[in-house]
């Protein structure tokens, strides 16, 4: 299908798109004011379809109410021009920003509750907000609509004593559109981008690499509705009359089903999906009295026929980096651990013997299950420690509570002298507190290129602002941890598979990219759960090395392990866990042959054995 | 095969319309041009069709009666462009969009509603070309500031306007009602109508109105409005809204034993309400354009329904009744028959198709026959129907029918 | 008195009716994970079959029992056509797509085959008039009826997901389908069962409302579906018991709400409710925490 995906290059690249809008620039001139209205209906279905595809499509969020966005975009906008006087392009721009605001405010509880309760949520605002419309009879006009809004049809719309017409209209809207478009790209392929669609797939992962999935979840919902604000603000000076009951539930739904069929997750789907269904009311006229069943089954059948709808049948696949800002230039992968605050083996020895990590006497219960029953640990920088034991120890679970994934019932846990015991996951990640579960998780449909770069999370600078316009700054670091990345694909040997979508590669290169990943984070503390599992040989020795060139840096390493082997050479110290107590603390050599170990774990009478 | 026609429909409408830029396009012809070009925009199909489809028979149905006699001063009029809306605002603004683009067009109907009404006014306010607005009882359509001062110079109502229902509602309250109860349904139409009614209430006298509530369209059960106008002991309730809806106002009455009459809105008098109450349509009365419940018919009612009855034969605009046409079809059907009639009569008047001799033509018309009505206009006044036209009719049982009988004011 | 009686009979009789949308959306929920956007026009199948039939001529037992077949099997379809092949993709939205999909689909073939404009049900339970003296209030027949068979319903619905080998199966499913296929548990036919229940639920209910409104057309039951919804999520997606609760509760708030304050705030009470209950216990009042192993 290499015309398939020539075509779909074509379509989606920049040069093409410019074209377009000069050739639609330049024929809105000549057509009727009609067909230049409908392209204006269009743009703003095109950004309403954005915004439901950057909450749902890439942070993964469902929203049935987002007509109500809408609504507040275009009832503000109005008022603000008519009541308050603002020029046009301000009364617009409040429109979006007290929609974003309330998007925001809304998606407070999206800490605590699951995805679904937050769709319903969703759901009770966009109906509260066309309730309001309708009963707020003094600014919106209730039931009886807004009348003499300025708007363009009727030349009543100025900017600064210019008379804006369809045309001019719709010539603004269009570079509107261009700049949101280009802004959206920038921001998707940014670490934003990558951090929104981690928290859609993989929210626990995420919070590990620095990602707070709330504040995600609020900054995406925030953008989503000061986006549908944008195309409310638009709508209002487009028809220059507002009723309730252009912003009702099905409103919502006909958004949410223009995002869905266009292909979520796909910037150019939402494009087609928007010009789609504006059109499609028309055409169905055709069918008279049958238009109705023939849109139910459009809408029924899209998904069978389209999976990943548009986009899908274009083969259209949004990527998440900005792969062309890659230097020519080659760093060796030292660059990548070199940031960190701390030490390196050429430190001092006494920086190396001050304890990085600190945990005394830590309890964790699970409603009535002692987890871990009183544990204490020093961890060194620059020292790889190996924690061992059966099943069901509390392996695990104790670097769950380093990491912050669950709050240890008591106990105190200092890092760098700070007490982080129940902090958050994301919030110890930032600390430079890395680790990587027990299956890799990666974020599938990310290459294992993107999906290493999402490591660096925690060390990016630039704001999401400087992210959207690619400002030379945002260009200068995405550049440097690109190639950061580059090189850590190259000591894992990865570099081959850099581009491939990581779910469609083998477990152990999975497992690879995860701990390249880890290191790309420039991590303090490294903790690995069972890494060695299921690698081969090779990809064994790959991973030893990556360990090494870590505790080379001064990383502060921990290894859940039950490959003995593998431990052996690599371990400065091995702790030995059983029933959430530790039984066994000491050299490797003096762990093999120490009799409670043997009883609890490597068997009594066995040779040593991986 | 299907694919193909359609694809060569969007085929020549891609080059008719290229070919319309090309050439230059005049607004007004000073004679009139081989066809006469309408536009019409409705709730053709959806929720809603009853009215828009109503209101394109009633169209047609004028149209043929032209043509058969030879067209306007010779020259055949066609509906040039029919479009959709489903009463959807930002639908009949594309559609009203493409009718003004085409200069050829001469005059345009309306959406059946209120709501894409409103929302496309403007547009064809500031066009000039004659508007006729056949169903939405909204008089702002007409009326922009208020129905007593200038209506919209192009815009002619033929729609039983709500400030004349409520005046008449009002006239036959003063009467018999002390206490009386109002509901609404939420919408434009319902909260307009209150606002008419108290207005002409007041005028009429002491304001009596105890009570007043809303629904929303399309609700199950009504029981916490009743209850509080039961509470506030009214005489009667006075309703304002869609026939589905009252006849769930008049079970819920039935329900909670509340037994004053029930004085309603024209939607009373439909199917909906009918079908809805069943047995307890009994009692119930509603304002109605009388034009079809006089015996005889007047001339151009029964020039009306038996053309009618021609075409489309005894369906569910006609009624039941293979005799007579129901009295809903006046607002359905008739209303449009009407609008267009007047308006091919004032371009026959004024034998030209510049809208400002249409206008003035059709203000110069006195005493014309329609199906509704007898119709005068002048530059103030732009609506056709006015409280003569509008009678109280309550449903009485006529051995084992029932029927609706005009109530005496 | 008399006032408050009226309110609290019409709204746990309309909070019954939510209560029985809300566990046919629930069945479909526990299995698939699907909401299905589209049971508001397979309330109306089921209230327009039986009208016409009726209207026909037909025994009104007889087309009850017929049209909740047909509802049944609505739902059967919308399975096989809008929900199998597009679940695969998990965590694709498609599903919201192709359930609305069946709806618009059912709404316009009953637009044609049916018209547009209400028509009448007919008096199934009782007439509008037949009331009973209760606490010094009329009562309406109807209401009664309605709630006791809502109820009702709801109640051996939960007793069957108890106490019932399927019931069991059920719970499975919704629990965790990948584990209930290794026990043996014939996941598809759960599935399939969890959907015709879905349907013949929807069809009762749509039934039942009709019945109290009188009339029913081809836009009737978006709104109710959107209620349900709330009273579902109130009530706690994990059980009947709990759909029947968040019903009841929406119900009667709604009718309380309509009469001492006004019909406006109705509305917007139910929203309130559903942001309220969400913000402070989002598994609903009967729900359980979803715990999640890392």
């Amino acid at each position: 299908m290499n015309a398939m995906k020539r075509i779909s290059a074509i379509l989606t690249s920049s040069w093409t798109i410019v074209v377009l809008a000069g050739v639609l620039m330049i024929a809105s001139n000549y057509c009727e004011t009609g067909t230049v209205q409908m392209w204006s209906f269009v743009i703003i279905n095109i950004l309403l379809a954005q915004s439901i595809n950057l909450l749902t499509g890439v942070t993964g969020q469902i929203s049935l109410g987002h007509a109500g966005f809408f609504a507040i975009g275009a009832y503000v906008s109005a008022t603000f021009i008519m009541s308050l006087g603002l020029p046009f392009p301000f009364a617009v721009a409040c429109g979006t920003g007290i929609s974003a605001v309330v998007g925001w405010l809304l998606a407070i509880p999206s800490g605590r509750v699951r995805e679904f309760y937050l769709a319903m949520m969703s759901l009770a605002f966009g109906l509260i907000i066309y309730e309001l419309a309708r009963e707020w009879r003094s600014v919106t006009g209730g039931v009886m609509g807004m009348r003499g809004i300025p708007s363009s049809t009727l030349g009543s719309l100025r900017i600064a004593d210019l008379a804006i017409g369809t045309v001019a209209y719709f010539q603004i809207l269009l570079l509107v559109l261009l700049a949101t478009l280009y802004m959206l790209r920038n921001f998707v392929k940014s670490h934003f981008g990558r951090a929104f669609y981690a928290v859609h797939v993989n929210e626990i992962a995420a919070g590990t690499l620095g990602i707070s999935q709330e504040k995600t979840k609020r900054f995406s919902y925030a953008t989503s509705a000061g986006l549908a604000g944008l195309a409310g603000g638009f709508y209002a000076h487009l028809v220059g009359y507002l009723t309730p009951e252009s912003f009702t539930l099905m409103r919502s739904v006909e958004i949410l089903v223009m995002s869905i069929v266009g292909g979520l997750g796909s910037l150019t789907g939402q494009v087609l999906g928007a010009t789609l269904f504006t059109y499609l009311p028309q055409k169905l006229q055709a069918f008279a009295d049958y238009q109705f069943m023939v849109y139910g089954l459009v809408l029924t059948f899209s998904f069978i026929l389209l999976p990943k709808g548009l986009a899908g049948l274009l083969r259209l696949h949004t990527r998440y980096s900005k792969l062309d800002l890659l230097p020519n230039s080659t760093v060796s992968a030292d660059a990548a651990l070199t940031g960190h605050s701390n030490t390196s083996l050429s430190s001092p020895p006494e920086r190396l013997s001050i304890p990085l990590l600190q945990i005394q006497n830590v309890v964790m219960e699970f409603a009535g299950l002692r987890a871990l029953n009183g544990v204490s640990l020093n961890l060194y920088p620059g020292k790889i420690t190996a924690l061992v034991g059966p099943n069901g120890s509390g392996k695990s679970t104790l670097v769950n509570v380093i990491s912050g994934i669950y709050r240890p019932t008591t106990g105190s846990i200092q890092f760098n002298g700070i007490d982080i015991a129940g902090w958050s996951s994301h919030h110890i990640a930032t600390l430079g507190v890395v680790r990587t579960f027990q299956d890799p998780r990666n974020v599938p449909s990310f290459t294992v290129r993107e999906n290493i770069l999402m490591g660096a999370h925690r060390l990016y600078h630039h704001g999401a602002l400087a992210a959207a316009l690619n400002t030379p700054r945002a260009r200068a670091e995405e550049a440097l941890f690109l190639s950061r990345v580059a090189a850590l694909m190259q000591e894992a040997g990865l570099t081959i598979h850099a581009d491939t979508l990581i779910s469609e590669l083998p477990y152990g290169i999975q497992r690879l990219a995860e701990v390249a990943r880890a290191l790309a984070s420039d991590p303090e503390l490294l903790m690995l759960d069972e890494p060695a599992a299921g690698l081969s040989e090779a990809e064994s020795t790959v991973l030893t090395r990556l360990i090494r060139l870590a505790r080379d840096h001064g990383v502060t390493v921990m290894l859940i392990e039950h490959h003995m082997d593998f431990l052996t050479d690599l371990v400065d110290e091995a702790v030995v866990f059983d029933a959430g107590e530790e039984i066994y603390r000491g050299s490797m050599t003096g762990m093999r042959t120490n009799p409670a170990v043997m009883e609890a774990y490597l068997g009594i009478g066995e040779n040593q054995h991986a | 095969m299907a694919l193909m026609k359609r694809a060569a429909k969007a085929l020549s409408t891609i080059t008719l319309a290229s070919a319309m830029f090309a050439l230059p396009s005049h607004y007004a012809l000073a004679e009139l041009p081989g066809m006469i070009k309408i536009g019409m925009t409705s709730a053709l199909t959806g929720p809603y069709n009853e009215f828009g489809e109503g209101n394109r028979r009633g169209v047609e149905l004028a149209v043929e009666r032209w043509n058969a006699k030879g067209g306007i001063n010779g020259h055949k009029i066609e509906i040039t462009l029919l479009l959709d809306d489903q009463l959807n605002p930002d639908r009949a603004v594309q559609n009203m969009r493409r009718i003004l683009d085409n200069k050829e067009i001469v005059g345009i109907i309306g959406p059946a509603g209120s709501g894409p009404s409103l929302a496309v006014i403007d547009m064809v306010q500031a066009d000039g070309r004659p508007y006729i607005n056949a169903i939405p009882q909204t008089p702002t359509v007409t009326y922009p500031d208020s129905v007593t001062k200038p209506p919209r110079p192009n815009v002619f109502s033929f729609a039983l306007q709500n400030n004349i229902e409520a005046s008449v509602m009002a006239q036959y309250l003063t009467k018999h009602v002390k206490r009386i109860g109002v509901i609404h349904e939420s919408t434009a139409y319902g909260v307009s109508g209150l606002d008419y009614l108290n207005e002409y209430l007041a005028k009429n006298g002491a304001n009596t109105v105890v009570a007043t509530d809303s629904y929303n369209q399309g609700t199950q059960d009504m029981t916490a409005q009743v209850a509080r106008l039961a509470k506030a002991n009214v005489e009667a309730i006075a309703a304002i809204g869609l026939g589905k809806d009252l006849a769930v106002l008049r079970r819920t009455m039935a329900r909670m034993n509340v037994k004053v009459p029930l004085i309603a809105s024209n939607g009373a008098l439909g199917q909906p309400f009918q079908e809805g109450a069943g047995e307890l349509v009994l009692g119930t009365r509603g304002t109605m354009i009388g034009a079809f419940a006089k015996r005889p018919l007047r001339e151009a009612t029964k020039t009306f329904a038996d053309a009618y009855k021609a075409k489309f034969g005894v369906d569910r605009w006609w009624g039941n009744d293979p005799q007579y046409p129901q009295l809903f079809t006046a607002i359905s059907v008739a209303n449009a028959y009407d609008g267009a009639n007047v308006l091919f009569e004032g371009i026959r008047r004024a034998n030209s198709t510049d809208p400002q001799a249409i206008i003035k033509a059709i203000e110069s018309i006195t005493n014309f026959d329609g199906v509704n009505a007898v119709y005068s206009f002048s530059k103030s006044r732009h609506h056709a129907l006015d409280i003569d036209g509008v009678q109280i009719f309550e449903y009485v049982k006529e051995g084992d029918k029932t029927r609706l009988q005009p109530v005496s004011n | 008195m008399e006032f408050f009686a009226q309110m609290v009979t019409s709204g746990l009789s309309v909070g019954a009716v939510y209560a029985l949308i809300g566990l046919g959306l629930n069945l479909t929920f526990w299995t698939t994970r699907v909401l299905n956007f589209g049971q508001g026009s397979v309330l109306m199948a089921g209230a327009m079959i039986t009208a016409t039939m009726v209207a026909h001529g037909q025994n009104v037992y007889a087309s009850m029992f017929a049209s909740m077949t047909i509802t049944g099997v609505i739902l059967l379809l919308t399975e096989r056509v809008g929900v199998k092949p597009l679940i695969k993709a998990s965590g694709s939205m498609g599903w919201v797509v192709s359930t609305l999909g069946i709806g618009v689909f059912l709404q316009g073939f009953a637009s044609i085959a049916f018209g547009t404009q209400a028509i009448a049900f007919p008096d199934v339970l009782f007439s509008s008039g037949d009331t009973v003296e209760l606490l010094g209030a009329y009562i309406s027949k109807q209401y009664i009826a309605v709630f006791a068979i809502s109820t009702v319903t709801v109640c051996l619905m939960e007793l069957f997901l108890r106490k019932s080998t399927w019931g069991y199966a059920v719970r499975a499913v919704a629990h965790d389908s990948t584990l209930a296929a290794l026990m043996g548990i014939p996941v598809r036919n759960v599935i399939i069962f969890s959907y015709l229940a879905s349907g013949v639920l929807a069809g009762a209910a749509g039934i039942l409302i009709a019945q109290i409104a009188g009339t029913v057309d081809p836009g009737f039951g978006l709104h109710l579906l959107v209620l349900a919804f709330v009273g579902a999520v109130v009530g706690g997606m994990g059980s009947a018991f709990g759909s029947l609760l968040g019903g009841l509760s929406l119900g009667l708030l709604e009718k309380l709400v309509g009469g001492y304050v006004s019909p406006a705030w109705a509305e917007a009470s139910a929203f309130i409710l559903l942001v309220a209950v969400l913000a402070v216990r989002p598994q609903g009042l009967f729900g359980k925490r979803e715990v999640v192993k890392v």
